[in-house]
């Protein structure tokens, strides 16, 4: 039992890098979403290139670029510092891509009419539009969020102490290394399955109130 | 008593059907009779069961209680029946849908062929050239090899005829065929049902087409409420309505 | 970063890029499979199968491929069950690939219209049929463009096996890197192959979107 003890104590540590990483994505995606349908074609194809680089390289190159790759210069940089600059950045890219495809999703009834109140373009996007876009987004930020958690799992490469990292501590010094692994993926299953069940009951929620 | 002159054997009977979604009763205690080579118009207002009466001859719904009999097979609403018995009673009634259903990934030649090969165990060749007859036969030998989204909605609709013909039928069953077609598609439709009432097939249909009521059928029922309000020669009902609730809604369907 | 640095180090890293390429194939060739297995039990109307598939896949989608793969690798031959590390990153790439790929494929078998399905039965096609020749054909073309997106995740999920020290192109590029000290350039360059197939295989994904909505 001393196993489950073991790697709990690294629950934090996976919340943590989670939940940064999520933070850093969901402020910068804003912004990144923005740019993505700008009236500037140069400001399109950059934000476009950015985001199919962030999300075009595995997370694990985009972490150790990050913690060897500038740490080894004049910059040192520590591994939770890595990991969560790492997940911030692609996020971004993600979120960016659920916020354009949440203000697809907003009829364009919303910006006539918001126009037609004589709202310039900055007032609809931050009265009008944006919050709804944010609400039709919870959803898939939710599930992306849960991807991320497990994802944060590849934190452990770089010597970030969170669930995984405590689970390999342990299986290295037992007989039975199977067991301490298979402790972390319930703990994994145990966190993230009420969180995807309470995301696609929201899924569905919403779903239902927008078609009606 | 007189009985009628060529005493036919009977194709469909129904006895005493009673069909329940939850409180709601669908089919309140339904029994019908159709003679082999009879054209049965079903009409009535919507929600009055006629839809879900033809689901059950085909036992697409199984009723909660009662019997029903097609070409001789009886099957009795409580009693557990094998998939091979669902099989032998669903290929003697063929069953057009108002929406057609035909699968699309298919062409129209599968489309007809496939049932034949899986249900009648017929080689894809034999199948084939059954396909062309009945194809040629609802006018549409030329859409063979196309997909059913290149074909209009009336064409959809007498490939779907082919299809439930393939299996050679002893009954058809018509559910709304042309509610979801423009009137002058509807017609040719219409036209190959007439031709297939011609040819002695026994049919049930399910329409609003009062002209084709009258004109093709020998037999209108008039469903009310998951119940059979009225029914006799067509001519007779539609000049001279046995009930106030007929009249109203034929007079609400001819009006329109 | 320096492009000598790149012309001396590509060699490498295209051998790690082909034992990265072949790993997905093999983990997507078991996975996508066992993925439309589960998809159809998941589906079954006797009522404990379904429920055992549900637990199964949810136990396999809660569990980071990492996870799954420290398994496989350094867990089972504790039990006695030992694999290389070409097949231990094969093996649990397709698990994990077998439990998304089933719900994609679910969702895929439920978007076939009942409507064909009842037409199917009304003909006297027995279940099976109805499911071999009508549902299955039409749910796993639907399901195609996730399966794609899906199939971009997985490769890029291959990098994992650099912890089981499979040399695929993440291992290779780091050995490289921590030999020379030129990290930033010899992953960038990593990066970049990624990129170079990930990018192209997501913009064929959109397009067979749009076919499909055009479609439907």
């Amino acid at each position: 039992m001393g196993y489950l003890q073991a790697i709990i104590t690294g629950i934090p540590m996976t919340l943590l890098v989670t939940v940064a990483g999520f933070t850093l994505g969901a402020i910068g995606g804003i912004p990144l979403a923005l740019a993505r349908r700008s009236r500037f074609a140069v400001l399109r194809i950059v934000a476009r290139t950015v985001i199919e680089f962030l999300r075009g390289i595995p997370p694990i190159v985009w972490i150790f670029l990050i913690y060897f790759g500038i740490g080894t210069g004049a910059i040192t940089i520590s591994p939770l510092g890595a990991a969560i600059a790492a997940f911030g950045v692609i996020s971004c890219a993600y979120m960016a891509e659920i916020y354009r495809g949440g203000l697809s999703a907003i009829p364009a009834g919303q910006w006539e009419a918001s126009a037609a109140l004589g709202m310039g373009h900055r007032d609809q996007l931050s009265k009008v539009v944006g919050p709804q876009v944010l609400r039709v987004s919870i959803p898939a930020s939710a599930t992306y969020a849960i991807g991320l958690l497990k994802d944060s799992s590849i934190a452990y490469t770089v010597g970030v102490q969170e669930i995984l990292f405590n689970a390999d501590m342990q299986a290295k010094q037992a007989s039975d290394a199977i067991v301490p692994f298979l402790y972390a993926a319930l703990v994994y299953v145990i966190i993230t399955i009420p969180c995807a069940w309470a995301a696609r009951s929201l899924d569905s929620g919403l779903r239902r109130k927008v078609a009606r | 008593m007189t009985l009628p002159a060529t005493r036919q054997s009977v194709a469909i009977e129904l006895d005493s059907v009673v069909k329940r979604y939850g409180d709601h009763t669908v089919l309140d205690n339904v029994s019908l009779s159709v003679r082999e080579g009879e054209v049965v118009a079903i009409i009535g207002p919507s929600g009055a069961g006629k839809s879900t009466l033809l689901r059950c001859i085909n036992l697409l719904e199984r009723p909660d209680s009662g019997r029903i009999t097609v070409a001789g097979h009886a099957v009795d609403a409580g009693s557990e029946i094998s998939n091979k018995e669902l099989v032998a009673h669903r290929r003697v009634a063929g069953m057009v849908f108002q929406s057609f259903n035909l699968f699309p990934h298919l062409d129209v030649l599968r489309n007809i062929s496939l049932a034949q090969e899986r249900v009648l165990g017929r080689s894809r060749k034999d199948a084939d050239k059954r396909s062309k007859e009945l194809l040629d036969r609802v006018g549409l030998a030329d859409k063979a090899a196309q997909y059913p989204s290149r074909c209009s909605g009336g064409q959809q609709q007498r490939i779907a005829i082919a299809r439930a013909l393939a299996l050679e039928p002893k009954v058809m069953l018509f559910d709304e065929p042309t509610s979801a077609l423009d009137p002058e598609l509807g017609l040719e439709v219409l036209a190959v049902m007439r031709e297939l009432a011609d040819e002695g097939m026994t049919m049930v249909v399910v329409t609003h087409e009062m002209q084709f009521a009258r004109d093709v059928s020998d037999h209108l029922v008039v469903m009310v409420d998951g119940a059979v309000l009225e029914e006799g020669p067509p001519e007779e009902i539609f000049s001279k309505p046995g009930h106030e609730r007929t009249r109203r809604f034929l007079r609400a369907v001819l009006e329109r | 970063m320096s492009l000598s640095d790149w012309a001396e180090n590509y060699p490498a890293l295209l051998s790690g890029l082909w034992v990265s390429i072949r790993v997905t194939a093999l983990a997507l060739g078991i996975g996508m499979p066992l993925g439309l297995l589960l998809a159809l039990s998941a589906n079954s109307p006797k009522k404990v199968l379904r429920y055992v598939t549900i637990g199964v896949v949810e136990i396999g989608r809660g569990t980071p491929a990492l996870v799954v793969l420290q398994i496989v690798y350094f867990g089972l031959p504790t039990v006695d069950v030992t694999f290389s590390s070409f097949f231990s990153a094969a093996i649990a790439l397709a698990l994990t690939t077998a439990a998304y790929t089933s719900e994609i494929l679910r969702g895929g078998l439920q978007a076939v219209p009942s409507g064909e399905v009842e037409a199917a039965s009304a003909l006297g096609m027995v279940n099976r049929d109805t499911l071999r020749f009508i549902v299955i054909p039409q749910g796993v073309r639907v399901a195609i463009p996730p399966l794609m997106g899906f199939a971009v995740l997985i490769f890029q999920a291959s990098s994992l096996a650099y912890t089981i020290a499979l040399p695929e192109l993440m291992s290779q590029a780091y050995s490289t890197g921590s030999s020379t000290f030129r990290y930033m350039s010899i992953l960038g360059l990593a990066g970049l192959m990624y990129a170079a197939i990930t990018i192209p295989a997501s913009w064929l994904t959109g397009r067979a979107e749009r076919r499909m909505a055009r479609h439907l």
